[in-house]
């Protein structure tokens, strides 16, 4: 009896297991058939007349990052003429993103357009949808190169490094002590950046000096507390450059609290909507980020020419209408130089 | 002398520390640096308090960090809801109490481990937090959020007042109340507590509850130093707080300590990342040395055992 008593859970794990499975299955496969049996030309055929359609997936579909993203690639829709998807998981989620894959290869898409949020973890299903006939393209965050045909990259390492000192120089005109709030020392992307500041730094600016280089963890009061202490052990720093988002409403909030509201200029890579605030009151500077909203738009207009054949390997230089032109490295399409939010613009966005 | 050696050699670190600062980097010591030193270890100190008492009858709670995201949040959003910030702190210090009952009627209740129980609800809180806020602070908060409307000096004042408040509550209730003295009976001995008429199960859940509203209002003291709420906030802090309990000299195996040694603790782990910055130290150096204070505290507690 005992022993029984102990394997019960086990028993109620699989029963409810069982249950939790068998009836869904049928389903998908039969939900699948149908699907393909009706739609089964649209990948194949694609042309004559009928209008492509571009399946687009964000990391998570309530960030509005990405619904920024998506404002973009409505837009291109319609000077495209073709029909948009949008579906995401509700919170970041590589395996969500993967069903979501598994559905439009079943629906019969004509290009998946995805910011992935695990390189390795969805490239699988999307080389599956390529062996079906669907194109693939990244944006934003890239999947194994094999598994798309173009990325859109919104920014490289130096031009976010170039413009984050080029702001510096030019608001302490040339000279000056300066610090940086980073997210980790270890995370690859902020050591990319901090790379190409120190180069484009030790290149055109002489008299501007790094004196301090501070982890927040990527956390908003860390990011207050790492500011406070480096205005008062530093006097002379002039300026705090945060290249995590978190960080520059935090650094902000440290300046305003110690009274050196413009003394101490702020700068950052970030949103608009977290900065508002303090770009209105004249704490922050500039709020440096590419933009969402003709990533979203280039990406789409990437995609339609991807399907139609107009943009091929080799390229380099892809128009997309109205949007201009852009320059092609390899398999990256770049947005360019990354957009400058100062207290003029920045009640123009929302995200 | 003896009794209290633990708290005396913490506060004596402390003062080691605080006179190398007031030597190489006298800033330490400027207006504005020490009053933000001082706000951002309050709420640790709360939230300390409250573990105290936690690892006091022999548990830990390891989720203190997700309560406080959780509490921080509502606060923000039922005050830009338009609650008056009295309603505020009450629905919040509520709120976190429920949170502490929960984690007490798992382990007191159903007499599951503790660090397995608040593993549990560190993540569930946490991931609920993401899926919910997807990262989004908490903006557009009213005037009468930050500083509570009182201003900076005033908003200031009156968070070393709380936490003073709270502390001293705190210090007073478990030397001199009948309640303080069951706590220590459970964590040194559970059975003979029994045994002399206590029920150990519900002072178990009730420190448990004690430290989810002492979260509450930490998340507040926190929240209301600043124009908005991050919903990251609070990650790492079981770390600080359990290190700073541990550190002021309270047993892990429960029924010995006093928060006087906790007060020395926090403040000591406190005021080390602002020195590093001061001292110039690399950043790398930061936690590498705050684990190094924890494992000389623990390894004082273990040669003590020894010895006995």
């Amino acid at each position: 009896m005992n022993r029984f008593l102990s394997l019960l859970p086990a028993l109620l794990v699989l029963a409810l297991a069982s249950v939790g499975c068998k009836p869904s299955a049928p389903d998908t496969a039969g939900a699948a058939q149908t699907k393909t049996g009706s739609d089964a030309a649209a990948p194949a055929g694609g042309g004559a007349g009928k209008a492509l359609t571009i399946a687009f997936l964000p990391k998570s579909k309530g960030n509005a990052y990405f619904i920024a993203a998506r404002q973009g690639a409505e837009q291109a829709a319609k000077e495209l003429g073709i029909k948009l998807l949008y579906d995401g998981p509700t919170e970041p989620d590589p395996a969500k993103q993967n069903e979501i894959v598994e559905t439009w290869i079943t629906r019969g898409v004509d290009v998946i357009a995805a910011a992935c949020e695990n390189r390795e973890g969805i490239s699988t299903a999307l080389r599956k949808a390529q062996s079906r006939g669907i194109k693939v393209v990244t944006f934003d965050a890239d999947a194994l190169p094999d598994a798309r045909s173009f990325f859109v990259n919104q920014a490289t390492p130096e031009g976010i490094g170039n413009a984050l000192t080029d702001e510096a120089a030019r608001l302490l005109n040339g000279s000056g002590e300066y610090a940086i709030i980073t997210a980790s020392l270890t995370a690859g992307n902020m050591i990319e950046w901090q790379k190409a500041i120190e180069k484009r730094n030790a290149e055109k600016y002489p008299n501007l000096k790094r004196v301090a280089l501070r982890p927040c963890d990527d956390l908003k009061d860390k990011a207050f507390a790492e500011a406070t202490a480096i205005l008062n052990a530093n006097p002379n720093v002039k300026l705090l450059m945060n290249i995590c988002s978190p960080a520059v409403p935090g650094a902000a909030e440290a300046v305003k609290q110690a009274g050196k509201a413009g003394q101490v200029k702020v700068i950052g890579l970030g949103l608009p909507n977290e900065n508002k605030r303090y770009v209105k009151e004249g704490v922050t500077d500039t709020v440096i980020l590419w933009r969402v909203v003709d990533l979203g738009r280039l990406t789409i207009h990437v995609a339609a020419a991807t399907a139609r054949g107009e943009l091929k390997p080799g390229a380099t230089q892809f128009t997309a209408g109205a949007l201009g032109s852009f320059k092609v490295s390899g398999d990256n399409v770049l947005l360019g130089e990354p957009f400058k939010f100062t207290k003029d613009n920045i009640d123009q966005f929302d995200f | 002398m003896k009794r209290y050696g633990r708290e005396l050699s913490v506060t004596a670190s402390l003062g080691a520390l605080l006179l190398l600062l007031a030597v190489v980097a006298p800033a330490f010591f400027g207006r504005q640096q020490l009053l933000t030193t001082l706000t951002a270890a309050a709420p640790v100190l709360v939230v300390a308090c409250g573990m105290t008492l936690v690892v006091l009858t022999r548990q830990i709670d390891i989720s203190v960090g997700s309560q406080f995201a959780l509490c921080s949040v509502a606060a923000g959003l039922l005050a830009r809801a338009g609650w008056p910030m009295p309603a505020v702190i009450l629905a919040v210090l509520a709120g976190g109490a429920l949170l502490g009952a929960f984690n007490g009627l798992l382990v007191a209740g159903l007499g599951l481990p503790s660090i397995v129980v608040t593993l549990a609800t560190f993540v569930t809180w946490r991931e609920t937090l993401r899926w919910w806020r997807e990262g989004e602070f908490v903006k557009d908060l009213p005037d009468r959020f930050q500083w509570l409307g009182l201003g900076q000096s005033s908003g200031q004042l009156f968070i070393l007042l709380a936490a003073a408040a709270v502390f001293a509550l705190l210090v007073y209730g478990l030397r001199r109340s009948a309640v303080g003295r069951f706590v220590y009976a459970v964590g040194s001995d559970r059975e003979a507590a029994r045994l002399s008429g206590i029920r150990p199960e519900w002072v178990t859940w009730g420190t448990f509850v004690t430290l989810g509203a002492l979260v509450g209002v930490a998340a507040v003291l926190n929240a209301i130093r600043f124009a908005d709420v991050d919903p990251k906030t609070g990650t790492g802090l079981e770390m600080q707080v359990v290190a700073g309990v541990v550190v002021g000299g309270v047993a892990v195996s429960g029924g010995r300590g006093t928060l006087w040694g906790v007060l020395a603790g926090v403040l000591l782990l406190a005021c080390i990342a602002p020195a590093l910055v001061f001292l110039k130290f690399p950043p790398q150096w930061e936690k590498a040395i705050q684990g190094a204070i924890i494992l000389v505290a623990v390894a004082a507690d273990g040669s003590r055992r020894a010895r006995r």
